[in-house]
């Protein structure tokens, strides 16, 4: 009953490691059963070992609410994957990474041989967002304080040069240097004629009621937006009957709270770049100038009739890489998902931003902070030389095995090469991307493994040192053996863990493969080893 | 048979020796760190004709002003060139990557193939820095927890502190395998310009695994025998138990020192660095597992416990 027991051990694990066998084979001839099946996992190779490229992006969500950053996020990497598909490459890899607070986009291009075209071409994939204006803010006590200090400086700077006016200095050249009017400055301060009604009352009630003509204002005029100057150059009344004023001023601009609290920066609306369907160059049907129309998926329709409903008859801000592109102002909430860019566009600025945008526009932007790229030649000598050190060290083992523990060491040999099997049907099935740090993991694995072996070797040794039957002495060896070898393996695996938490690409793989490594050698060695031991010996 | 504990005070001063010329070299050579941690770019170009000397390479590059710039043939045909990018260039304000200069380098060597190519901004290397030191110092403690766990029935037998002297034991032992390795590297760094990189910081953190896996297997057979024969001196139970063992420990450690070489010597340029720490820190490994781990739980000992 006993035997039967053991070899129906034996008869599993026959069939696990022809199995693992079939798995591991390149190409599984059509005469097995389920060849296709076996023929399907493929062996991943990482960048090192197949030549390729790595691009690490990091990605600005300063702008971004918390909650929404992770949705922003995957968006990019979907961008960047149609991007990257456009181009060719056979198994293209994008993951997003959290590194601290900040997010990055790895990019892995396998065997990518224009490594330039592609950074450049990922480089030019345009950022696009729908931003709103954000609400106006309560002003601290110092903001308001430092206005404050602005303004009384800005009176005796206005003080100072009305005095420089007033005892004779020439009003145009100091309009010129001084005024903070851009648009009248270089004039001298001229503002041209105009009537009553089209400037801030308290302007108006000066040079239409109080001065005459070529007289300077004796006091400054203070304004909405600021300390003014006023010269009133002449006066007319114009074919209609109006009278009308032509004046200067130089205009010493000053803060108002007011203004200061609305200043605040475009803010987020969730509609990006990432929502985006489709674009195209219409024509505006009244103007006939071209257009870059967009469309957006479901989700960004829906989002686009709630911004555009909050928004009526204040503007919503489209912004292309960054810079404001074109800020209308909404009318009414549009719920087609349909939106229009209208500008200064020729009808090739139109059409290469609307090929741009189709190819995908991204909703954060995204900088090149990393790369590596390891040429093919590189990748193949690499792959080749660390086989043949796998398999040294492999040999190596067994050899010293053999002549440490002759038919023991036999037994381990065939343990280890189901070990062998096993582990890489492991890493065809999970898929594990074998790297150099993953070959190097697993040679490693191969001594911890032996390990569990020798451990359990020494340990019947022990026990038949006692004076026990080989096969007692094989019992109570495993049953003693178990504690060290639990305990050993248990602290590797808890550095397995730290190394794929905390390591970044190379590290990781390494991590995992060893830990893989590591629990695949404990079955093998008190299960396979095991079995073998008692198959050799009978009771 | 051999007493591995009455030798014990030469065990001791071996180690001290080395842990002493390791932290000397840290303190005054220290440590150099890889484009990894600092950031920076490594380019490995290979000319099919044509192969210009180091001296051309570094004049044809003089026009970038590229900072802190060598110049390593790394065979007959090609060459290893680290540099770092001015940070303060527009186009790459992270100091990592600067695509057109990297093209313009490329073109003016005269467009050679570019074997491997490299370039890691300095934010990601300070962080992949922090990211190895943080590994290693939870490893330490999750390592000294587990043994503290572990050992959990010696303290109901031998009183509350016995585990927390294994976990400190394995602790120390841990402490030494680092502190060498990293000497080690510091040396060879200062006097052969080898760089530490994150597959050193790996080789360390599997060094403490192999070692920790030793220090317990020297622990299991002491904690055996303890239990088996309480009556017994602790110095010649731990004694007894180190002979038990060693042939594990030695065949265990050679086994893998093997599969390392073979790395080592087959496996390529790039891992080369990285099979040497490991051999290194297995051996060292080994080394403390038996003698010092074992040794440390006689120290500070009254003299009833263990003569």
């Amino acid at each position: 009953m006993r035997r039967n027991k053991i070899w129906t051990i034996f008869i599993g694990i026959v069939v696990i490691t022809g199995v693992c066998f079939l798995i591991d084979y390149p190409t599984v001839p059509d005469w097995v059963p389920g060849y296709k099946w076996f023929s399907k996992p493929k062996i991943h190779l990482g960048l090192d070992l197949q030549g390729g490229t790595q691009l690490v992006y990091q990605t600005d969500t300063t702008n971004i609410p918390d909650n929404q950053r992770t949705d922003a996020i995957e968006g990019a990497r979907d961008v960047i994957e149609r991007r990257v598909n456009v181009f060719g490459v056979s198994e293209p890899l994008i993951q997003t990474a959290e590194a601290g607070d900040e997010w990055r986009l790895i990019v892995e291009l396998p065997g990518i041989k224009d490594v330039h075209s592609a950074i450049e071409m990922i480089g030019e994939t345009p950022i696009l967002e729908f931003k709103e204006q954000a609400a106006a803010r309560v002003l601290t006590d110092e903001e308001k304080t430092a206005i404050n200090n602005y303004n009384k400086k800005a009176e005796e700077r206005a003080q100072d040069i009305l005095n420089q006016c007033l005892t004779g200095g020439d009003f145009s050249q100091l309009a010129k240097e001084y005024s903070e009017d851009q648009g009248s400055k270089e004039q001298g301060g001229d503002l041209g004629w105009f009537s009553k009604g089209s400037m801030v009352p308290e302007f108006e009630n000066v040079v239409f009621n109080t001065l005459k003509k070529g007289e300077i204002s004796p006091t400054l005029v203070k304004t909405v937006y600021g300390y003014h100057i006023i010269k009133k150059d002449d006066e007319r009344v114009n074919n209609e009957g109006t009278a009308e004023v032509r004046a200067s001023h130089i205009l010493i601009a000053v803060e108002s709270e007011e203004l200061v609290s609305k200043l605040t920066e475009w803010q987020y609306t969730g509609l990006t770049g990432k929502q985006l369907k489709s674009s195209f160059v219409s024509f505006n049907s009244q103007t006939n100038e071209p257009e870059v129309s967009l469309e957006f998926d479901d989700e960004g329709a829906k989002l686009f009739a709630e911004i555009t409903k909050r928004n009526i008859n204040k503007p919503v801000a489209i912004f292309l890489d960054n810079e404001p592109l074109s800020i209308p102002e909404v009318k009414e909430e549009i719920s087609g998902g349909k939106a229009v860019i209208s500008g200064k566009f020729n009808l090739k600025e139109a059409k290469d931003l609307s090929e741009r945008l189709s190819a995908g526009a991204l909703p954060v932007p995204i900088k090149l902070v990393s790369q590596q790229n390891i040429g093919p030649s590189l990748g193949k000598i690499s792959m080749q030389k660390s086989l043949i050190a796998g398999i040294i060290g492999f040999l190596v083992v067994i050899i010293y095995m053999i002549f440490f523990y002759r038919l023991r060491g036999v037994l381990v040999g065939v343990a280890l090469m189901v070990y062998a099997l096993i582990l890489m049907s492991l890493f065809k099935l999970i898929p594990v991307t074998l790297t150099l740090a993953g070959i190097a993991g697993f040679v490693l694995s191969l001594g911890m493994a032996v390990d569990a072996n020798v451990l359990i070797f020494e340990r019947i040794k022990d026990e038949e040192n006692l004076g026990k039957s080989k096969i007692n002495a094989i019992k109570d060896g495993f049953k003693n053996a178990w504690s060290a070898i639990r305990d050993s393996n248990g602290t590797t695996l808890i550095i397995c863990f730290i190394l794929y938490q905390f390591g970044t690409g190379l590290v990781r793989g390494f991590g995992l493969t060893l830990g893989l490594g590591v629990l695949v050698s404990m079955f093998t060695a008190i299960t396979v080893t095991k079995n073998f031991l008692e198959l050799i010996n009978k009771e | 048979m051999f007493n591995y504990t009455s030798h014990r005070n030469i065990f001791f001063s071996v180690s001290i020796a080395l842990v002493t010329v390791s932290i000397l070299s840290l303190i005054f050579f220290g440590l150099k760190p890889g484009i990894d941690f600092i950031g920076g770019t490594m380019m490995e170009i290979g000319y099919e004709t044509g192969t210009p000397t180091n001296q051309e390479i570094k004049d044809k590059l003089a026009q970038f002003n590229l900072k802190e710039l060598s110049v390593q043939s790394s065979s007959e045909k090609s060459f290893i060139l680290r540099f770092s990018i001015e940070s303060s260039s527009e186009i790459s304000n992270e100091g990592g990557v600067d695509e057109t200069v990297h093209q313009n380098i490329l073109e003016s060597l005269g467009n050679p193939e570019e074997i491997r190519f490299e370039s890691i901004g300095p934010t990601i290397g300070r962080e992949l820095a922090k990211n190895a030191k943080w590994s290693v110092f939870l490893s330490l403690i999750a390592i000294t927890v587990y043994i503290v766990l572990a050992f959990k029935k010696l303290g109901k037998i031998f009183g509350h502190g016995e585990s927390w002297r294994y976990g400190a034991g394995a602790l120390i032992a841990l402490a030494h395998d680092v502190i060498i390795m990293l000497g080690f590297f510091s040396l060879l760094g200062h006097f052969k310009g080898v760089e530490i990189n994150s597959a050193f910081i790996t080789a360390i953190l599997i060094v403490m695994g192999y070692s920790v896996n030793d220090t317990i297997v020297v622990y299991d057979r002491i904690r055996e025998n303890l239990l088996t024969y309480r009556f017994k001196e602790l110095n010649q139970v731990i004694s007894v138990s180190v002979t038990e063992t060693i042939v594990r420990s030695l065949n265990t450690s050679l086994t893998t020192i093997f599969a390392l070489l073979a790395i080592y010597l087959f496996g390529g340029e790039s891992i080369r660095n990285f099979s040497l720490a490991m051999i290194v820190g297995i051996g060292i490994g080994t080394w403390s597992s038996i003698v010092i781990a074992s040794n440390f739980l006689l120290l500070g000992r009254k003299k009833e416990v263990g003569k």
